[in-house]
């Protein structure tokens, strides 16, 4: 436990996110699937990365076509993980150690299993049970909305015999839209919030929340009435619930997401979708532009809000917020293998997509730790697992978490035909070859340096809170930025997206006569003067310098 | 944490007594009737000649003799007494504490509580063990807060160059290197704070921790001190104590006070990361310095035993919290005659920092880390006692002094190795 003050209710802004699928992740009973025991079991490993949150993808009772997405029931959780018990055993775990603990709840839809559909099917039309979901006697409303499952779904409404109308999804057709024009509906959701709420959770993160709105000569998506709803929301958790926190997922630009936030009064973080494929760009083009452009693109966001930044996570690397062109050049390079394409994204994990290179890895972590945010790790990223592109849907960057090097990677000892899901086994990612026990045992590893780079940053409040400004050297290989708060924290950030060496000249003029002091190793550089500051930096090397007065 | 919840032979303070005040005295006390008329006294006459209005808050630990009852015979109406109840722990009979006094943290927040519940303009805490306590003590403490210029004044008692070693060697260093102000005795019992202090003293979430009977002092010091409070320093002359029933055993007192501040550093590393240099105290009060207490019966010798029996027997020990060149250095100051034993202060700097990080690392389970301490210790304290001229107490200031910059000096080394673990033990 921290021996310092009170519980700061801008928790999250300092936060580091581990966000874990719990079926993935250990299996404590030996069923083949990952449940809440094993987590509390691993506590003590999350614990030590120096993670300080732990974002659990969909733990709610589901038919599961699509991976817990498809809720049908909102106050319980998935027997295949455990009880509602051993989830209350898990967050008492959790916060034991510091750690909050998200959840995800998926706002915008349930699944066709759920009561309060199969209640609307019935009900009559017109009555509020019914409008509990979108109905239309055509499917030929809201046709500015575009399809997002463009692989799987042809139209955005589904016909439904029993109710004789067609109800509208914007994701699979087993996954009906909620009905926010229904009072009631969001006066159920806030019920769900409660339920968890007072069980402890510390926050939710909002799944697909752009589209909870549907009007007729609209994109369906972003609508002023969406924002309503989402400052009732915030304005109930702010009166029952201090400190807890709201993330909304909208895969936007950047312009678009800032509504999230609203004045303070909706969502606390939002995540910055946009960023994510241009840091890949810009390694493999060896150049800055596509990072600095985009985030010179976002707009400032109220002081209580933040951003949430991440390499990878449980769906596909998306390629919806890039331009045409941007998307062929990120398939050409990052999937020759057309199987590792899906929707509008790439379905790979981290190492795979940088080929497995420890250089790269590392520079895109320390990129995504210092810009203005919260950072996200996705699970098995910390030890640079592998994919199975073999395995359908997203599924093969949701492979159980490898443990050891013995069966089953140490995630269960149940039978391997009794795995939700085989393991990673290639000669390359396989468990043999990357896993957590072999990695503590090897202090050069991949996991020591996440876990270094995630104690390092928790040390500077600046990278959670701070400014940034951007820098523009000649060489456009290199990536520079300033961030500062307060008084006494201004850091320098320089990377070399290159795979070959490169010179620098910084204009660092106003900052002269402060010293630059090499974060990791805590090296003074030379003084800083007028004249533009010089550094060379290795293949893919990164700097990131406290800018220190002289000693007093 | 348990309590032992019996406190019935102690009133709890009426309404009435929680008018405000320009002071409040908080003095922890259990079965102190023959000393605790004394601090009573020098606190209401402290208080009268500084004309401020106040009253005494007892916290006492349920008393068994007539402690209570005599200081409330001692104090006037103009300082009346008033008793707080607080949780007090079950005591371990297997874990001695430090100070004697279990349950020392709830006593002080009670304290503090209650004089956040008068609108005190200050706090002062007081040992009831302090039989020669003198009101231009208590005067020293409170002044300077009610006069607005300090948030917290912390006691400096004149002590024998070789005794409170512990802090010279390695509190003191430490604090002032990492903390960035050189407060002389930064886990002092007497202490006065400020309103503003004492309400950050009260948000802090370390009263409840484990260590806090032990640490808390240090604790609200490296509080008030990385709040970027106002400090300063009371010189009060010798403070004599009157004895403990039981004495804790040097292993003991080093692995509480030390691991207490090793706890703090943890805590705190966003902070002390960041401090760069180190500040004077300003020091207050005017006390006879010439009064130093006798030395200690400390034998430099038996020390130096200590320690190169703790080489032989620890090496393997100390191997995985220090690196490879510091145990050569070791080695060599074990070989040492006496005339040559000397352990410097960049290879004692590194030495305790090597601890702090094995400490934070969870190189071994903290009660072996800090035992293994122990010799170490000792190897310092007859270093510093063989050296020549340190039985002087002006010479004996000016090399605590030296050995603190050596400490400043040696600051990246930790912070190095802290943010990279991968260099602890190289």
């Amino acid at each position: 436990m921290s021996l310092r003050g009170e519980e700061d209710p801008l928790w999250y802004k300092d936060a580091i996110v581990y966000e874990v699928p719990v079926k993935s992740f250990f299996d404590a009973n030996n069923d083949g699937i990952g449940d809440f025991s094993g987590l509390i079991e691993k506590l003590d490993y999350l614990h030590g990365l120096g993670v300080t949150c732990l974002w659990l993808l969909p733990c709610f009772p589901s038919p599961l076509k699509d991976d817990g997405y498809d809720i049908s029931n909102y106050t319980d959780v998935h027997p295949s993980y455990g009880t509602i018990d051993d989830f209350k055993r898990l967050l008492a775990a959790a916060h034991e150690r510091d750690l909050k603990v998200l959840i995800e709840l998926v706002v915008n839809h349930t699944s066709d299993q759920h009561q309060w559909f199969q209640a609307a099917r019935v009900a009559p039309a017109g009555s509020s049970a019914r409008n509990f979901y979108v109905w239309s006697e055509t499917d030929q409303k809201y046709q500015d909305a575009r399809i997002i499952f463009i692989d799987t779904e042809q139209s955005n409404w589904a016909w439904d015999p029993v109710a004789k109308a067609y109800y509208w999804h914007r994701f699979f057709n087993h996954q009906p839209d909620l009905n926010y024009d229904n009072p009631e509906v969001l006066e159920q959701i806030l019920h769900v919030m409660d339920f968890w709420l007072e069980m402890g959770v510390d926050g939710f993160r909002l799944d697909a929340v752009p589209y909870l709105i549907e009007r007729e000569d609209t994109n369906c998506e972003n609508l002023p009435e969406t924002h309503i709803i989402l400052k009732a929301i915030r304005r109930h958790i702010d009166t029952h619930w201090p400190n807890r926190m709201l993330l909304a997922e909208a895969n936007q630009w950047p312009a678009d997401v800032r509504p999230y936030f609203g004045d303070g009064d909706e969502c606390h973080m939002a995540f910055h979708f946009p960023v994510m494929p241009r840091l890949f760009m810009a390694l493999h083009l060896e150049e800055r532009d596509p990072i600095v452009e985009i985030m010179e693109r976002t707009p400032s966001i109220p002081e209580t809000c933040q951003w949430a930044l991440f390499l990878r996570n449980h769906d596909e690397l998306t390629l919806e917020m890039v331009t045409d062109e941007e998307r062929d050049y990120m398939y050409l390079a990052y999937s020759a293998d057309p199987t590792a394409r899906l929707n509008v994204g790439i379905r790979r994990r981290l190492a795979p997509l940088m080929n497995n290179s420890r250089h790269r890895i590392e520079l895109l972590t320390s990129v995504l730790f210092s810009l203005p945010g919260t950072p996200i790790i996705y699970y098995g990223d910390e030890i640079g697992m592998g994919d199975d592109m073999h395995l359908g849907d997203r599924n093969g960057v949701r492979t159980p978490m490898q443990w050891s090097g013995d069966r089953n990677a140490g995630f269960s000892r149940a039978d391997p035909q009794q795995l939700f899901s085989p393991v990673i086994s290639d000669p390359v990612y396989g468990y043999q070859a990357v896993n957590v026990e072999s990695e503590e045992h090897d202090p050069a590893s991949l996991l020591h340096w996440t876990r270094n780079m995630i104690r390092l940053r928790r040390l500077f409040r600046v990278f959670g809170r701070g400014t940034i400004d951007f820098l523009q050297p000649a060489n456009r290989a290199v990536l520079a930025y300033v961030r500062r708060h307060e008084e006494d924290d201004t850091i320098l950030c320089v990377a070399n997206l290159a795979r070959n060496v490169q010179p620098v000249h910084l204009d660092l003029g106003e900052f002269a006569g402060l010293v630059p002091v090499e974060i990791l190793g805590y090296t003074e550089f030379p003084v800083i003067g007028v004249e533009p500051y010089f550094l060379t930096l290795g293949p893919y090397g990164f700097y990131w310098f406290e800018l220190q007065h002289r000693r007093r | 944490m348990a309590s032992t919840g019996s406190s019935s032979s102690i009133a709890v303070a009426d309404a009435d007594s929680a008018r405000p005040c320009d002071a409040v005295v908080g003095i922890q006390s259990y079965n102190d009737a023959d000393t605790i008329a004394g601090v009573v006294a020098s606190a209401r006459e402290g208080m009268r000649r500084h004309a401020a209005t106040g009253c005494v808050i007892l916290a006492d630990g349920a008393s068994t003799d007539r402690t209570v009852a005599v200081a409330r015979e001692i104090a006037g109406d103009e300082c009346p007494v008033v008793a707080v109840d607080y949780r007090r722990p079950e005591v371990d009979p297997l874990k001695l504490p430090y100070h004697g006094r279990p349950g020392r943290a709830a006593a002080m927040r009670a304290v503090l509580q209650a004089a956040r519940d008068r609108r005190a303009k200050t706090c002062v805490m007081l040992d009831a063990r302090l039989p020669n306590l003198r009101p231009e003590s208590v005067v020293s403490l409170i002044e300077p807060v009610l006069r607005g210029e300090m948030d917290y004044v912390s006691a400096h008692y004149v002590r024998h160059p070789y005794e409170g070693a512990i802090t010279k060697s390695i509190i003191y260093p430490v604090f002032r290197a990492l903390y960035g102000a050189r407060l002389r005795q930064p886990a002092a019992l007497e202490f006065a704070c400020s309103t503003s202090l004492l309400d950050h003293f009260l948000e802090q979430r370390f009263w409840d921790a484990e260590g806090a009977p032990t640490g808390i002092d240090m604790w609200l010091a490296a509080t008030a001190v990385t709040g970027r409070y106002r400090m300063g320093e009371a010189l009060l002359g010798v403070r004599s104590v009157a004895m403990r029933p039981v004495a804790p055993d040097l292993s003991t007192a080093l692995g509480q006070i030390v691991g207490a501040l090793l706890v703090d550093l943890k805590s705190r590393a966003q902070l002390w990361h960041r401090v760069r240099g180190s500040v004077p105290v300003p020091v207050v009060g005017n006390v006879d310095e010439t009064a130093v207490p006798p030395a200690p019966d400390i034998d430099p010798e038996k020390l130096r035993e200590s320690f190169r029996l703790g080489y032989g027997a620890l090496r393997d020990v100390w191997a995985s919290i220090l690196p490879p060149r510091t145990i050569i250095e070791l080695k060599k100051v074990a070989d040492a005659p006496p005339e040559r034993f000397r352990i410097h202060d960049d290879l004692w700097a590194r030495i305790i920092y090597d601890f702090a990080l094995g400490h934070h690392l969870k190189a071994m389970p903290h009660e072996h880390l800090l035992g293994a301490l122990v010799p170490l210790y000792l190897g310092w304290l007859a270093s510093f006692m063989l050296e020549p001229g340190t039985d002087d107490p002006d010479a004996a200031e000016q090399r605590i002094d030296r050995l603190g910059m050596a400490f400043e000096t040696q600051k990246p080394y930790l912070i190095s190795r802290w943010r990279w673990p991968e260099r602890f033990r190289s």
